[in-house]
């Protein structure tokens, strides 16, 4: 049935020509080993009776090294049984001693439910078994009964940080005896958050030194460019990879759809959802179970809703077959979606990237991506929710018109080729380490290290932190006695850090019209924004999308390269952004449907930039006319901002681009985008540079790897720009043409060719 | 802390000097107390003694010796063998705030014990946090020694936070230790008739005591913090006071509970109501006797009305109509109306005496209050639906009257 909506498609004439590359894998045969000798019979026959008569390669391989002491990652795709991976070591050390101690963390509380569910299935018949998850959910009555009995803990690095670490004296019989630790799904501990849990983990591994433990990690991630890079980075230890899977994979089919150009002039091409919705009606009809990904919640609900429609029994106007699933929606609501899944109740179901980790949804057919999720590392994580062991599957990536989808859908090569994205953490930026240190303070004074003399001080993982520690002092949070440094606050500092943002303020966003069921007014939280968003989404009238701009500084200057065309430098700048009014946007073709004016406060950070000036005889060699010279680089500005975050594994917004020049400017003088169009045109040294910064205060890493590949990131702009068909720019390429002017595409290309020459 | 320049800032000034901390000014000459060496390092101790004809409050402290032990421990549901000799050890903590977790130090820790003629409060406290080996050292023996614990509030906070700090001292917490928590028999007896249960409430409504010049127990830890700092010791004489006056309103409250436990007239009315309450789990009958007893004394409104419903359930549990019928009675006459007499004594006529007229003049009487009172819809639904029943029964038995 799959292959033959599959041939249709191709064949079609509406269709065929949308289809801008298709990618067969054929079917691998499983790689398998015999059950290790030293795994216990109690364990072998356990798994006997699930069906399971011999390991997968990279369970056995998994098992020699955490024999050998090792820490490990394993990296598989979707399916391959990694969760046995680390269930085999932690079941035999119970068994082998079951005063030992296991700590799981798994990034939400969703994934821990899932795994004791199926821990508990594997170790039905051993004895000594005593598995709990610990986490926001657990009532307290019961908490205490956890921490004396569990000796397998589930939880999740939030709780970690602030309901166990803090209170380690409770908990002292799990870190007297902590045996290993386990990570699953490492690859979501990236950025802000993988930055928090390395300082966690820092944390966690003083608190069992103290008690005299030393876990051993293991850890699971689906793929990503570097997984041992980022497992050493988030535990601080040497880390074995394994990347070979053992499991077996039917054959699959990766289709590239690109929907049709309905106005060539402006380059608009049909609505992608529109277009997946009927992708995914197609499938669904022909009873093939398929997932739909879409990239936010407000596009989830516009799928669903499509969708619905067009699966309706004609009779009944029935429905229930398709399934919607996201974050938002209350956990009760999640696990019936996920049993209906599993049980093949419901055939389809249209999701976020909410089910891209590990929730167990049973075995699909086919995926239809509704847009480029921004990373192949997702990529490939949505494209495996299709996918059995045996038998044919397909996914099917559905492009939207920004510069990424398009460059995705026209490079094939690229898209295909291209080892996922490297997963990037900063553990010592400044502010999310300041926040741990004080946590750590908190747990156990800071002090000599084991066997140091009274003037040394232990490091906070490698990282010596002296100078950091005396500024707390200073700031009266600390307080040194003899060598010791003790927390000297009424505070709990763990309440006051968010593991998942890097300053802890917030805004929380209140109906005011709200009337509960008596019709009383009520103040109704509806939605809570961190503080680094607050400014662009929530403002007087804020309904659409906002128009922000930044006026950049630089601080300091820290690296810098010189090519034949240009100046890239590295360093650290403060950016101001002020909101000073807003765009309405048509949902779905983005078109521009009218504006208005804001007055908000001046916003400021300090953060971590790469920034590029054009030489002067670069610029004489592109264009004499300085205005043509201004739209061409903003056009630059804006292609190089959109494709970044291809190279990066991060979030387009968490980057951010500004043109400006390095003359100092006037501080707390926030240009609007007139303005500072204007101010580079009256320059008295005409020396534009291209500011890409870190959208995060402190910065978590983008800014450095951005210098390290910024010749390659011109080289690709380059390609993009050529490969886009439209005449004078587009949202796929330059943006659109009545923003950047009619001149901009050309003279954008011959910039970039000079750059990149 | 807002930028990284700030941390910079800050960074920089530290690195240019750091004076030298000024000269400290002898804490245990402030508060008048020695150093102590206790093997693992010094602390300062500050011993008091007091006769036990002193009064703290209008409380004399002998009373706390003649407690009845036993009774006390029953009725504050303690395990353990509280009575056992060895005496009690009065425990109270100043603290680092009140977070709790691992980051939260007990600087002061107060205690008392009798000995002899007289009660001897010693009062235990770090200069800095490099002498907290010394303040445990120092508590060991104590809690060794006494065979019970009296604490405000200690289950929830003091003794779980010693714990802590024993723990990460790597040393062993009696763990065993009778501990009696005076804020759970506390909260039965004055919970609804004073404010709150504080031990500061309890001191100016039961033990008749006004603290003068008295530090508010949300600045302390900030005191504590600025001593560190800079050495000064004269603001913590407040807090050492502060310290002994809470331990010696422990003393004062056992001696008040022990007294009202034995004899409940030398109590006011509420308390011995209170007092029912705190029975009424394990001591039925003793209960009763002090609601009764409480009601008898002229308790006031609205506690008696609580109270008389209170007993009018205990006395139709145990099927003594006439007593309950009684107090429904009296309860009724209360003068805000109270819909639930009305509806037991409907109840007893209906069901019990088998009077469906007198059941059907109660409810109409009862709804026309309810009306007159502006009751509650779901109040005036109950009380018609059961006048249409009992007319509808009335109806078919006619004879019934």
């Amino acid at each position: 049935m799959l292959g033959e909506i599959l041939d249709d498609l191709l064949i079609s004439a509406s269709t065929g020509r949308c289809i801008t590359a298709t990618r067969h894998f054929p079917a691998r045969p499983p790689v398998l080993a015999p059950f290790p000798s030293s795994l216990d019979p109690r364990i072998v026959e356990a798994l006997r009776a699930r069906g399971i008569e011999q390991l997968f390669s990279h369970q056995a391989r998994v098992w020699e090294l955490v024999e050998a002491a090792r820490h490990v990652v394993v990296v598989t795709p979707t399916a391959s049984g990694k969760t046995l991976c680390y269930n085999l070591p932690a079941l035999q050390s119970l068994l082998d001693q079951p005063e030992a101690r296991i700590l799981y963390l798994f990034p939400t509380k969703a994934l821990a439910q899932d795994q004791l569910a199926e821990l508990e299935a594997l170790a039905a018949a051993l004895p000594e078994m005593r598995m709990f998850t610990y986490d926001g959910d657990t009532p307290q009555d019961a908490r205490r009964a956890v921490r004396a009995r569990a000796n397998l803990v589930l939880t999740n690095p939030d709780m970690l940080h602030s309901g166990i670490l803090p209170h380690h004296t409770k908990w002292a019989n799990l870190f007297q005896n902590l045996r290993y630790v386990v990570i699953d799904e490492l690859h979501a501990y990236r950025g802000v958050f993988g930055s928090h849990l390395a300082n966690v983990l820092r944390r966690l591994k003083r608190i069992c030194a103290h008690y005299g433990s030393r876990p051993q990690f293991i850890m699971a991630s689906a793929t990503i460019g570097n997984p041992r890079e980022l497992a050493s980075r988030v535990t601080g230890e040497a880390v074995e990879e394994i990347t070979e899977s053992g499991a077996p994979s039917g054959e699959k089919t990766f289709v590239c759809y690109n929907p049709p150009v309905v106005n060539p002039e402006l380059g608009i091409r049909a609505p992608y959802l529109g277009e997946a919705a009927k992708l995914a009606i197609r499938l669904l009809k022909a009873e093939v179970p398929t997932i739909v990904f879409a990239q936010s919640r407000l596009s989830t609900e516009v799928l669903l809703t499509s969708i619905k429609q067009g699966v309706a029994d004609r009779a009944t106007g029935d429905a229930g077959i398709v399934r919607g699933y996201r974050g938002g929606y209350l956990p009760n609501r999640r696990r019936a979606v996920e049993r209906e899944l599993r049980s093949g109740e419901a055939l389809g179901v249209v999701s976020t990237n909410a089910l891209e980790l590990g929730v167990d949804i049973g075995h699909l057919d086919a995926a239809v991506l509704a847009g480029y999720p921004g990373t192949i590392a997702s990529l490939w994580q949505q494209a495996g929710r299709a996918g059995r062991r045996a038998g044919s599957s397909a996914a099917i990536l559905v492009a939207t018109s920004a510069p990424l989808d398009q460059f995705m859908v026209t490079h094939p090569d690229y898209l295909f080729g291209t080892p996922p994205e490297h997963a990037r953490v900063n553990p010592d930026n400044p502010f999310i380490l300041v926040n741990h240190l004080k946590c750590a303070a908190f747990e156990l004074p800071l002090g000599p290290p084991a066997g140091g003399g009274p003037d040394e001080m232990e490091t906070f993982g490698e990282l010596d932190v002296r100078r950091e520690l005396a500024a707390l002092e200073d700031e009266g949070l600390l307080h040194r006695a003899g060598p010791r440094y003790h927390w000297a606050s009424e505070t709990y500092p763990a309440d006051h850090v968010s593991l998942r943002t890097v300053t802890t303020d917030n805004f929380v966003v209140i109906e005011t019209t709200f009337r509960d069921e008596k019709q009383t007014k009520k103040r109704n939280i509806i939605a809570e924004v961190d503080w680094g968003s607050a400014f662009a989404t929530i403002y007087p009238k804020a309904i659409y999308l906002v128009e922000s701009t930044p006026f950049v500084w630089i601080l300091r200057r820290l690296e810098g390269r010189q090519h034949a065309a240009y100046l890239a430098e590295q360093g650290e700048v403060l950016v101001a952004e002020k909101v000073v009014g807003f765009k309405k946007i048509k949902l779905g073709t983005l078109e521009n449907v009218g504006s208005g004016e804001v007055e908000l406060p001046q916003q400021e950070k300090q953060t971590t930039s790469v920034w590029l000036t054009v030489a002067p005889e670069t610029l004489e060699r592109v264009s004499r006319s300085r205005e043509e010279l201004i739209d061409g680089l903003r056009a630059v500005t804006y292609l190089l901002h959109h494709l970044a975050p291809i190279f990066l594994l991060c979030d387009i917004r968490d980057l951010g681009s500004w043109l400006g020049d390095t003359t100092p400017a006037e501080r707390g003088a926030v240009a609007t985008r007139e303005k500072a169009k204007q101010r580079l045109m009256q320059a008295e040294r005409f020396q534009p540079t291209i500011y890409l910064y870190d959208a995060h205060a402190g910065g978590i890493g983008l800014a450095e790897r951005l210098f390290e590949i910024l010749p390659g990131l011109l080289r690709h702009g380059l390609g993009t720009l050529q490969a886009c068909a439209c005449g004078f720019g587009c949202p796929s390429c330059v943006g659109p043409v009545n923003e950047v002017g009619r001149r901009a595409k050309a003279t954008a290309a011959r910039l970039l060719s000079v750059l990149t020459a | 802390m807002s930028t990284v320049d700030d941390l910079r800032r800050v960074i920089r000034r530290i690195e240019g000097a750091r004076p030298p901390r000024p000269a400290a000014e002898p804490v245990e000459r402030v508060v008048d107390g020695e150093l102590h060496e206790t093997g693992q390092g010094t602390i300062v101790l500050v011993q008091r003694e007091y006769p036990l004809s002193h009064r703290h409050g209008a409380e004399p402290l002998a009373d706390a010796v003649a407690a009845p032990l036993a009774l006390l421990a029953r009725a504050a549901r303690v395990d353990g063998d509280v009575a056992a000799a060895g005496g009690l050890l009065f425990l109270d903590t100043e603290t680092t705030g009140l977070a709790g977790g691992t980051g939260t130090y007990a600087f002061l820790v107060g205690a008392a014990l009798v000995e002899g003629d007289r009660l001897v409060v010693r009062q235990y406290f770090m200069r800095d946090f490099d002498d907290e080996p010394a303040l445990l050292t120092a508590l060991e023996p104590l809690l060794a020694r006494a065979a019970a614990i009296v604490t405000f509030n200690g289950a929830g906070f003091d003794l779980p936070l010693l714990e802590t700090r024993f723990v990460l001292a790597r040393r062993r917490w009696p763990a065993s230790l009778a501990h009696l928590d005076l804020l759970r028999p506390a909260r039965r007896v004055w919970t609804g008739w004073l404010p709150d249960c504080r031990l500061s409430t309890l001191e100016s409504a039961v033990l008749g005591l006004a603290r003068e010049d008295d530090v508010p127990g949300g600045l302390i830890p900030l005191l504590y913090f600025d001593y560190l700092r800079t050495r000064r010791a004269g603001p913590l004489r407040r807090v050492f006071d502060h310290n002994r006056s809470d331990v010696l309103s422990l003393v004062a409250l056992v001696g008040w509970f022990g007294r009202a436990l034995v004899d409940g007239s030398s109590v006011r009315p509420e308390e011995l109501a209170g007092l029912g309450r705190l029975w009424e789990p394990f001591d039925l009958e003793r209960s009763l006797a002090c609601y009764r007893g409480a009601l008898g004394a002229g308790l006031p409104e609205p506690v008696a009305q609580w109270a008389r419903l209170r007993l009018a359930w205990w006395e139709k549990r145990a099927a003594r109509w006439t007593a309950a019928c009684e107090l429904w009675d009296a309860a009724r006459q209360h003068e805000r109306f109270d819909p639930r007499p009305w509806e037991e004594l409907a109840k007893f006529q209906e069901h019990r005496a088998r009077d469906l007229a007198a059941a059907h003049a109660i409810v109409q009487d009862a709804l026309g209050l309810a009306r007159a009172a502006g009751a509650a819809p779901s109040v005036l639904d109950a009380f018609t639906y059961r006048l249409q029943r009992l007319t509808r029964r009335l109806e078919r038995h006619p004879g019934r009257c």
